[in-house]
């Protein structure tokens, strides 16, 4: 009986067209989704430049897993509906009764269903296969057809979660009848994936995050997470342990599900009801007798099919409709769910590096942002609902006859869809209400939530009802209309992967708008709003055309609904079709005017060509002579209504070469500029698409000669679609580089190799080594200068503050504007900024240097932490390396972007970086960042504005490690040593966690090319592990000598070769290895505790045995593993039981370890260390004892993580 | 008002040719549409309750071109299709509400009193809170003429309504339809020459989509009279008469003999008996008509 039922299953599937459908559909996302990774687009867009093998097993695994996501929205009309449909074809009375089994009969029903999305999945992995190698993929991004890759991903995790949502599923529309209710429970199941996915980030969850994932991406990313470059190209996925538990539990919580279906499921007439009440007593029901003749003497009413009554009749059945949508258990789910999904997302929102922000308005709405996909999935599926309830539920022969207008029922359902958008907006409005309620924060802006939600963002809903009631109309399959909407709306933003990149020509798509306290929607809506009207009339031009094929009766094909579609096409309707498709192509032909003819708009591809053409036309200039900026004087008008900007400026040069001078090149920006030299010249070269021109002076620039260069600049018009200045209403922040011309060849070159090699560019060794004696005439911050004197007068609206680099010389109010005039009274780079707003400032002393911050009103929460930050950081600074070389200090807040940049005494600080941080007062020791980046700002005073690297490799350790250094050891001082495990932890994970997506190559940290992982995160870890080896005084002693040796010092600029050789100085022999593996390679450790055991003593002491394991490797750029230094030096382990040896680089390591205890510190458990000392460590397997004081509960090797270890959890134990 | 169809055509994607040529004149009273499952009854009444186009051919009712307007139809309609559902979760009440507004009349209170009519009508006022979706057959079918006769139709169309109903409910069902369809044209198809035969003053017989005969059942009873025959046979020698005879029925007796009724002008032997025409006689005798001529 299985039998018959199984095939007689696959032979209905098999026989559908829609099968084979969703098959092409799926086959050709694949084929596109892997052919454009592996560069098909490259020649109609920009290169796919990567050193990553896009088919390894990783890529694999990722978009194969990716693409089957999409197929959980099958499961409900193939998995749930199997034995829903005997239901709804009323088969179920006469089946039930046949002699099969219950088992028979579920298993034939559940597993031929299995096989036949098994079935559509394999055309994912078939259309990846065709699409890595189709022609016109790039050769080097793609490796041989690797079988195993596939069918790992397709066996581990496709087959398995297929099995575990398909129970699910097959649950509850079993169970509901109701095939809604199983979409509904796939967009709850992919909300609990994306709360696992939030635990990923913290280390300590990862373990169980990774066992909990249904889905196993995340056990995969237990052991991929910091896999390198090459690893990622060569490794397939580990099947070990953590894979196999997941994968193991949620087959076996499948089971489950399946053997609870199998207990409740009965062979009866009625849908399994879930009901929170005792049943009603039972009535028995007998019919009366009513044999006799009735009267008919109907009540007279009144009929009435006007316009207006036909409006009224319209709202009254959306209200029938949209209960029909609200009153189900599963929508009401959706509601209640997405209420705490939402919830525990706005405690992530606007958190950085752990710690939290206060909860405005706009980040609760920000955090609201994971409930989009729920929302356009409720449209999709209900638009489906609702189009073809009538149909499903069999009146349409009843509704379809009455005189109700077509158009009345077509909006109605528009209508109630809208609604049904509404309620679920709404849902983040409360749980934004009820976060920021619960955090007792009362400052609730009702106002911006209306607007945002009902307002802006509903419009964008609006318009996708629009497609997803055409799309549905014009199917009338709501399930495969749905799939089809999903395939569209995940779609349309990857068009840009294939060269189409404007918003016009991807539906529903705009310009975006962002929101932040000081300047609000900035200029942002009136462009949003114009693509989204644009958006609606074309959602309205397809609407009109769903509504001529809305079906009415029952038409017996295509052909006869396109006959009915051309009678309904007559006026009023031509008039109205024909009116709003202008309406939308004029809109569209606005835009497209504004946006590619009366402005040049350049798309990837040409931009990455205007980069080729740049560098063959122009790199010849680089080595050219130039002369150098050695003051700049420049006015600046900002019209902050207006946005606009008017500048004019003086820069003197002069010829610091031993050379003639005779042509200046002048490489400035897309705004309305004049130039004029104080020498006489002609203009030998006008480059006006590169603003580049080239200058010949009459008679040659003789060393020592100077040079003035007088210039004025603006801002061509603001248009709607184009803002032509970087000035906004309130809180503008603009440095020189964005306004002002400079000289020389700037670089901007192309830097992926294969990229290049495709344009016949020479390979791009990005920058220069340290040792290159000859490549160190420029500073990495400016080409052009090196320090300049600088002086400056800004004028702005009267009720705004302007700032700038130096001190207030004079400040003055005319013709309704206020000018400030700044001046600087030392050297400073050529590197300053602008910035304006109505401020609040708050002002403080440390020693005789003025510290203020400008800030926005309202945004009080942390001037004390930055108070603080400033003093402690100028501090250390001065007492460890030198003095501080300005009177004055600014903090000026500018509104968002999440940074903060340190100029000379003046620190734009973003107000979404610190200014809303809920990090006060906080006692568990949670990083204060607020703190942390001001300290780091405050160090980059020295650490780049008076000691500035060459523009070589290795250049940004000189500044940014050196500040985040700063920041550590500053922290360090106010938590206390133990405290900094914490904040290394986090910078060991980002680093090896972002160091998996370089693209080109990691060098070692004193070689870096820039990355941020390396100067940030590794170069604070080396250097806080290097003041640990060889002492933080002896450290800063050799730092401070070295500052004295370089600071503001001219050509020839200081390397990190330079900075090195200082610290080697004063390093003892025995330590020299730690400069060689954490500055001049890349070298990690592999740590671990092997066993643990205490005994206690007589003499109340304790005896620890701790058996560890340390071992060492290098890596080279892409991430390859090297055990040995030389060659055949590596030494090797093999541990008890195992076959494989544990390789090393030879060690003679100076290593920690710690033996822990805890306290009871206030009701608060709190770790005491007992023991901490490094140990000489020459072999990879060690035991040692140790005495200790206390009863001890945990030992670690590496107990802090101060070194490079990609396991940091192993390196501790508990006793 | 008169309901005339003339020339209407309408052939499946399928291939099958549901209507064919048909033309029908059809008065004020009750119209029985009777014939075989498959005859093409539902497509005509779809066709003419305007949810399907027919490919060629003209209807009018009064003067409503109904393939034309559409809309005037259905106000004035009410229609009854052979299978229909309910939405789930509505009660009997709410649902009427529902099909009131579609049909126009949009004064709450008027809505109220005349559901409250029709429910009392169809006597499901008792029910009228529960969801519909849980009626018996025969509740469902009553329902279907409460939401019928909100618009206060002059042309009412029933699929097959009694089908599947107990004796009581059908008697019950016809009694309500003949009450309603005392002042107007209601078009009435079944399977069952009884129901017919009870209510209509008009009938036609429909197969393979053309009209066979159209009359009064009176009349054409009495056409047949002295024309019909019957005669005890066993059951062996059916196929003998039957060869021998033009047999409309036959109906076993309880000793396992056979009744066999027989069209003839005169008495065909002298074992017949004159019997009264009876309308079954009609349907078989226009259906036999019909019949294609085996191919030799």
């Amino acid at each position: 009986m299985f039998s018959t039922i199984f095939f007689h299953e696959l032979k209905f599937w098999l026989k559908r067209p829609v099968t084979y459908i969703y098959m092409a559909i799926f086959f050709v996302i694949a084929v596109f989704m892997a052919a454009t990774t592996a560069g098909i687009f490259d020649s109609i867009t920009a290169t796919t430049g990567s050193s990553r093998i896009v088919n390894a097993p990783l890529g694999v695994n990722g978009l194969f897993n990716g693409l089957a996501i999409l197929i959980f929205f099958l499961f409900p009309s193939i998995i749930g509906a199997s034995i829903n449909r005997d239901f709804k074809s009323e088969m179920h009375s006469i089946l039930y009764s046949y002699p099969f089994t219950k088992a028979n009969y579920l298993f034939a029903k559940f597993f031929s269903a299995i096989v036949v999305v098994s079935l559509i999945v394999m055309t994912i992995g078939v259309g990846m296969v065709i699409g890595y190698r189709l022609p016109g993929t790039n050769a080097d991004l793609v490796m041989p057809f690797d079988f195993q890759s596939y069918l790992n991903t397709y066996w581990l995790f496709i087959l398995p979660n297929i099995l575990l949502f398909g129970a699910i599923v097959f649950a509850v529309v079993t169970f509901s009848r109701n095939i809604a209710a199983g979409f509904i429970t796939v967009i709850l199941l992919l909300f609990v994936q994306r709360i696992t996915d939030n635990f990923l980030y913290d280390q300590d969850y990862r373990y169980l995050a990774s066992l909990f994932d249904p889905f196993g991406s995340s056990a995969v990313s237990y052991y991929t997470r910091y896999w390198t470059v090459y690893e990622q190209n060569e490794l397939h996925i580990p099947i070990k342990e953590v894979i196999i538990y997941n994968r193991l539990l949620w087959l076996g919580i499948a089971s489950l599900i399946f053997g609870i279906v199998f207990k409740l499921f009965s062979f009866s007439q009625n849908a399994m009801s879930f009901s929170f009440f005792r049943k009603k007593k039972g009535e028995r029901a007998t019919k009366r007798n009513f044999g006799g003749i009735v009267k008919i003497d109907l009540p007279k009413v009144t009929y009435d099919y006007s316009f207006i009554q036909n409006l009224k009749a319209t709202w009254k059945i959306t209200q029938v409709e949209f209960k029909y949508i609200v009153k189900s258990w599963a929508f009401i789910s959706i509601v209640l769910v997405g209420l705490i999904i939402v919830l525990v997302a706005l405690s992530e929102a606007g958190s950085q590096v752990g710690a939290s922000s206060y909860p405005r308005t706009w980040l609760m709405l920000q955090g609201g942002g994971i409930f989009v996909i729920a929302i356009n999935i409720c449209t999709f599926l209900y638009a489906g609902m609702l189009v073809n309830r009538s149909k499903i539920a069999n009146i349409n022969g009843l509704e379809d006859v009455t005189p109700i207008p077509n158009w009345s029922l077509f909006a109605s359902k528009f209508i109630a869809l809208v609604l049904m958008q509404v309620l679920l907006l709404s849902v983040i409005m409360v749980a934004g209400i009820l976060f920021q309620l619960y955090q007792g924060y009362f400052d609730i802006e009702l106002g911006l939530y209306i607007k945002e939600l009902f307002g802006l963002k509903l419009i964008n809903y609006v318009i996708w009802a629009f497609l997803a009631l055409t799309v549905q109309t014009l199917i009338r399959n709501p399930y495969l209309g749905l799939f089809v909407l999903l395939v569209l709306s995940i779609g349309i933003p990857l068009l840009s992967l294939a060269g189409i990149e404007q918003p016009l020509f991807r539906y529903n798509d705009d310009s975006g708008f962002s929101y932040n306290d000081m300047n609000g929607y900035g200029d942002s809506l009136p462009r949003y709003l114009f693509y989204k009207l644009y958006w609606s009339l074309g959602g309205l031009v397809l609407m009109l055309i769903a509504a001529l094929f809305w079906v009415r009766g029952l038409p017996s094909s295509f052909s006869e609904r396109f006959e009915i579609a051309k009678a309904r096409f007559k006026t009023p309707f031509a008039i109205t079709f024909v009116a709003v498709l202008a309406g939308f192509f004029l809109l569209g032909y606005t835009i497209y005017h504004e946006t590619n003819i009366q402005n040049d708009r350049y798309s990837s591809k040409e931009q990455e060509e205007l980069r080729v053409n740049w560098e063959k036309k122009y790199k010849k200039y680089e080595a050219y002579a130039q002369p150098r900026i050695i003051a700049v004087d420049v006015d600046l008008d900002l019209f902050t209504e207006a946005q606009n900007f008017e500048a004019s400026g003086r820069y003197t040069m002069i010829n610091k070469t031993e050379q003639g001078i005779d042509s200046i090149f002048l490489n400035y920006n897309d705004y309305d500029s004049t130039f004029k030299f104080n020498k006489e010249n002609s203009l030998v070269s006008e480059d006006t698409l590169y603003n580049f021109n080239i200058y010949q002076l009459k008679q040659t620039l003789q060393p020592g000669d100077s040079l003035r260069l007088e210039f004025t600049v603006k801002n061509k018009p603001n248009t709607l679609f184009l803002n032509n200045s970087p000035v906004i209403k309130n809180g503008t922040f603009v440095s020189n580089m964005e306004l002002f011309p400079n000289l020389g060849y700037n670089g901007g070159e192309l830097t992926d190799d294969k990229t290049r090699e495709k344009y016949g560019l020479a390979p791009n060794q990005l920058k220069p080594h340290p040792s290159d004696s000859t490549a160190l005439g420029n500073t990495y911050i400016s080409k052009d200068s090196d320090w300049i004197d600088f002086e400056t007068t800004v004028s702005t609206s009267e009720g705004q503050i302007a700032i700038a680099p130096g001190y207030l010389q004079k400040e003055w109010v005319k013709e309704g504007r206020r000018y400030f005039h700044y001046k600087m009274d030392s050297k400073i780079l050529n590197f300053y900024a602008y910035n304006s707003a109505e401020y609040e400032v708050k002002k403080d002393k440390w020693k005789d240097v003025d510290l203020e911050i400008y800030y926005h009103k309202g945004h009080e929460y942390n001037l004390k932490s930055m108070m603080d930050g400033m003093k402690a950081s100028l501090a250390y600074n001065s007492e460890n390396f030198s003095p501080y070389q300005h009177k004055q200090l600014r903090i000026v807040e500018f509104p968002s972007g999440g940074f903060a940049q340190s100029f000379p005494n003046t620190i734009p600080f973003s107000g979404d970086a610190g200014f809303i941080a809920d990090v006060e007062d906080s006692e568990d020791g949670d990083l204060n960042y607020t703190y942390a980046i001001t300290v780091h700002e405050v160090a980059h005073q020295w650490w780049a504005h008076q000691v500035i690297g060459a523009d070589v490799l290795g250049a940004t350790m000189l500044s940014e490690s050196l500040s985040e250094y700063v920041a550590l050891k500053v922290l360090e001082k106010e938590l206390g040593k133990p405290q900094m495990r914490k904040f290394l932890k986090r910078a060991l994970d980002d680093y090896l966690f972002q160091r998996t997506f370089e693209s080109k190559r990691e060098k070692p940290l004193m070689y870096n090319d820039g990355q941020g992982y390396i100067r940030y995160q590794k170069g604070s870890l080396v250097f806080y592990a290097l003041s640990d080896y060889i002492g933080e005084k002896v450290l800063n002693a050799a730092l401070k000598t070295y500052v004295e040796k370089v600071k503001f010092q001219e050509p020839p600029y200081t390397t990190s070769i330079d900075m090195v050789n200082h610290i080697k100085a004063v390093t003892p022999d025995s330590l020299q290895y730690v400069i060689k593996d954490m500055f001049e390679t890349i070298t990690l450790y592999d740590n671990s505790i092997k066993n643990v055991s205490s005994t206690a003593l007589d003499n109340g002491q304790y005896k620890v045995d701790i058996e560890f394991e340390v071992s060492k490797y290098r890596n080279d750029e892409k991430g390859k593993q090297l055990f040995s230094e030389t060659s055949r030096d590596s030494i090797s382990y093999v541990p008890e039981g195992r076959t494989k040896p544990i390789l090393s680089l030879p060690l003679q390591d100076y290593i920690d370890v710690g033996v822990f205890t805890t306290h009871n510190v206030d009701g608060k458990m709190e770790e005491k260390q007992l023991y901490l000392k490094k140990h000489k460590i020459t072999a990879i397997h060690n035991t040692i004892s140790i005495i200790v004081d206390e009863k001890p509960t945990e030992v670690g090797v590496d107990p802090y993580n101060k070194l490079i270890d990609r396991n940091s959890v192993d390196n501790r134990q508990q006793l | 008002m008169k309901l005339v169809i003339k020339d209407l055509t309408k052939t499946y994607k399928n291939g099958v040719k549901a209507i064919d040529h048909l033309n029908l004149e059809i008065g004020t009273g009750m119209f029985g549409l009777l014939g075989p499952n498959g005859a093409g009854k539902s497509s005509l009444m779809r066709t003419i309750a305007t949810l399907q186009k027919p490919d060629s051919g003209t209807i009018t009712f009064g003067d409503i071109n109904v393939l034309e307007d559409n809309m005037a139809l259905r106000k004035i309609l009410g229609y009854l299709p052979q299978s229909f559902g309910v939405y789930p979760k509505m009660s009997a009440e709410a649902l009427l509400d529902y099909f009131a507004t579609l049909k126009g009349i949009h004064s709450k209170t008027e809505r109220q009193a005349l559901i409250k009519e029709v429910l009392e009508i169809t006597n499901l006022y008792e029910m009228r809170k529960k969801y519909v979706a849980g009626y018996s057959g025969g509740m469902k079918q009553r329902f279907g003429i409460a939401q019928l006769l909100l618009n206060n139709p002059k042309l009412i169309i029933v699929d097959e309504p009694t089908a599947g109903l107990d004796p009581a409910e059908r008697h019950r069902f016809l009694n309500v339809l003949r009450e309603v369809g005392t002042n107007c044209t209601v078009i009435f198809s079944t399977h069952i020459v009884e129901d017919v035969k009870e209510l209509c003053n008009d009938m036609a017989i429909l197969n393979g989509g053309r009209i066979l005969k159209q009359a009064t059942p009176t009349q054409a009873r009495l056409e047949l009279k002295n024309r019909i025959w019957t005669k005890t046979i066993d059951r062996d020698d059916l196929e003998a008469h039957e060869a021998q005879f033009n047999v409309l029925s036959s109906n076993y007796n309880e000793d396992n003999s056979l009744n066999i009724r027989v069209f003839n002008a005169v008495q065909p032997s002298a074992e017949f008996i004159a019997v009264e025409p009876q309308l079954d006689d009609v349907y078989f005798i226009a259906l036999k008509t019909d019949e294609p001529v085996a191919a030799l």
